[in-house]
């Protein structure tokens, strides 16, 4: 393999010269060995914690003792975290400082670390939301990748549904019926202010920002039937992209923005469809199966996750667009982390991480009620 | 071969062709249609922009029959100025969106009570849980809307009709059974209290 190739030439040139980074893909079957114990300060058995916790989540490492492991995770954790890394040969390989609250700068260090040694986009530092009804109503919440730090966002006691968080985490859009009708709210998360973007005649539902945030792809029925929009960012001039007798929803964008994967419905048998944004002709994508819903498109744009019915339960399939179709397990609504790696998706009530390469799976949050529709940020 | 595998043969219709094939049947104009297509592919999209006629809608097309009228102020399904006991509900099979024969007497008697009264009424779409959240919305939805086409039909005024979708949340039933999904699966007529 060329990566594994690349790998070696990375890590002999690492020897010779200190300043290139070195580039490690790791296989399925094999696993990098680090150690965090080298790390001091007042916050370090909270960092430590953390940082261990993110990078056996992230599926590449294997934490062990610093006299077995081919690199050495250190630094001090204090208000700010130095942190560093060095191979077994004592070389630096990765220095950096992070700020941030909590245990923020621990993720963000164990994403700098998956990054370097592995070449993937690290999940530790990215942000989940999803429905609970724990009070009595369907109300939406947040919390980090690794199910920490729940916070409720709605309060409404009404039903609000379909959160959808922008690529950066730093906004988030779903369906709320405070008018009685089905709306698209708009949150964002740094200020905590509120908007409701749109509220056409009808449904509107599941909307979903493109992979820039500057435009929302959502189904709407303000036509007289339900079709397929593109709006801007701030939920106007919607254009309509299908034009059908049966239902599209559960649009998901390419990584380019260029297209969008959603499932069309016509007479009960929901089939997933891809389209240009800019309209056109849908184009049924072949799965296998006969009940294909809520599809979510991989951000290295290879896979897409979506939910298959069979024999009464509802199981998480991944299509590879280059291939085949495989069922994961049963679930509801997954979703793929930054890493194209990770899905999250409720499963009785809780929300599951799962490691879609090796099958690991991990409950993220749970005791909240009932668990569905998780989104995640990338 | 884009035709072929598009879910939109209608589109194809509703422009250039339809004049030219209306003495034929709604089927073989399809098909006409459709063998058409396979041949023209594009070259049909570029015309539709030319085509201003007033039959079609904004974006040239006459699929969806019939837009939603603008939401009245502080009138919602659940709202307290809102009768949802007058009309019995229309039920659906599992999955479909189909308002079958026996339902025909309900459209009925809503669209003689909107025909006369000039009220207008605001039709909610629910489903079983027995299929994933946003499908169940979608759904829900077309199940209101073909209510409210089989209303149009009926001679009702679809600028007297709204309509809303809750999926399968508030089940009327909320046990896991087969007689309860029936039950479930539903659209709920409410009329604005005048």
């Amino acid at each position: 393999m060329k990566f594994i190739l690349a790998t070696i030439l990375c890590l002999a040139g690492a020897l010779l010269h200190a300043e290139d980074a070195p580039v490690i893909t790791v296989t399925k079957s094999e696993k990098l060995t680090i150690a965090v114990s080298g790390i001091s300060g007042p916050e370090s058995a909270a960092v430590q914690k953390t940082l261990q916790n993110d990078l056996l989540m992230s599926g590449y490492f294997t934490v062990v003792p610093a006299d077995r492991a081919q690199f050495l995770a250190g630094g001090t954790a204090a208000s700010e975290l130095t942190g560093k890394v060095t191979d077994h040969g004592g070389k630096t390989v990765l220095s950096k400082t992070f700020s941030g609250a909590g245990k923020a700068k621990a993720h963000a260090f164990a994403d700098e670390i998956v990054e370097t040694l592995t070449g993937h986009k690290g999940i530790a530092s990215t942000k989940i939301a999803f429905v609970a009804n724990h009070t009595g109503a369907k109300e939406i919440y947040s919390a980090d990748a690794d199910g920490g730090n729940v916070v409720q966002l709605t309060h409404d006691r009404v039903i609000s549904v379909a959160p959808r968080l922008s690529a950066d985490g730093r906004r988030l859009l779903y369906t709320g019926y405070q008018s009685g009708y089905a709306d698209v709210y708009e949150i964002d998360l740094g200020s905590g202010s509120r908007n409701r973007i749109m509220k056409y005649p009808g449904t509107n539902s599941g909307a979903t920002f493109s992979p820039d945030g500057g435009r929302i792809a959502v189904t709407l029925s303000k036509d007289g039937n339900t079709e397929l929009y593109v709006t801007n960012s701030g939920g106007g001039s919607p254009h309509r992209l299908t034009r059908t007798q049966g239902v599209e929803s559960s649009p998901t964008w390419s990584p380019d923005g260029n297209e969008i994967i959603y499932s069309y419905d016509d007479h009960g048998s929901p089939q997933l469809y891809r389209i240009s944004a800019g309209g056109g002709e849908g184009r049924a994508l072949s799965t296998g199966r006969n009940y294909n819903t809520e599809p979510n498109w991989s951000p290295d744009g290879k896979k897409v996750a979506f939910n298959v019915r069979e024999s009464g339960s509802f199981q998480v399939a991944i299509l590879d667009l280059g291939g085949g179709t495989r069922i994961v397990g049963e679930g509801q609504d997954p979703v793929w982390g930054a890493d194209s790696r990770h899905l999250i998706f409720a499963q009785g009530g809780s929300l599951i991480l799962l490691d879609a390469q090796t099958g690991q799976r991990n409950t993220l949050a749970s005791g909240l009620g009932k668990i569905s529709e998780p989104t995640w940020s990338r | 071969m884009v035709a072929l595998n598009s879910h939109s043969p209608r589109k194809i219709l509703t422009f250039t062709f339809t004049p030219m094939f209306r003495p034929i049947s709604k089927a073989a104009t399809t098909f006409l249609s459709l063998s058409l297509a396979l041949s023209l592919g594009a070259c049909v999209n570029t015309k539709k922009k030319q085509d201003g006629s007033a039959a079609y809608g904004p974006d040239g097309d006459t699929i969806n029959g019939t837009p939603l009228p603008e939401r009245q102020e502080g009138v919602s399904f659940f709202g307290s100025n809102v009768d949802r006991n007058r009309f019995h509900p229309v039920y659906f099979a599992f999955d479909s969106y189909t308002v079958s024969g026996n339902e025909q007497a309900k459209i009925g008697e809503v669209a003689s009570f909107l025909r006369e009264t000039h009220g207008t009424v605001i039709i909610a779409g629910f489903t079983d849980e027995r299929g994933t959240p946003e499908y169940n919305r979608g759904l829900g939805e077309r199940r209101a809307l073909a209510v409210r086409q089989a209303l149009i039909a009926a001679g009702a005024s679809g600028g007297s009709i709204q309509t809303v979708s809750f999926g399968a949340e508030m089940p009327a039933d909320p046990s896991s059974n087969e007689s309860a999904w029936a039950k479930n699966r539903r659209a709920e007529f409410g009329a604005v209290k005048q």
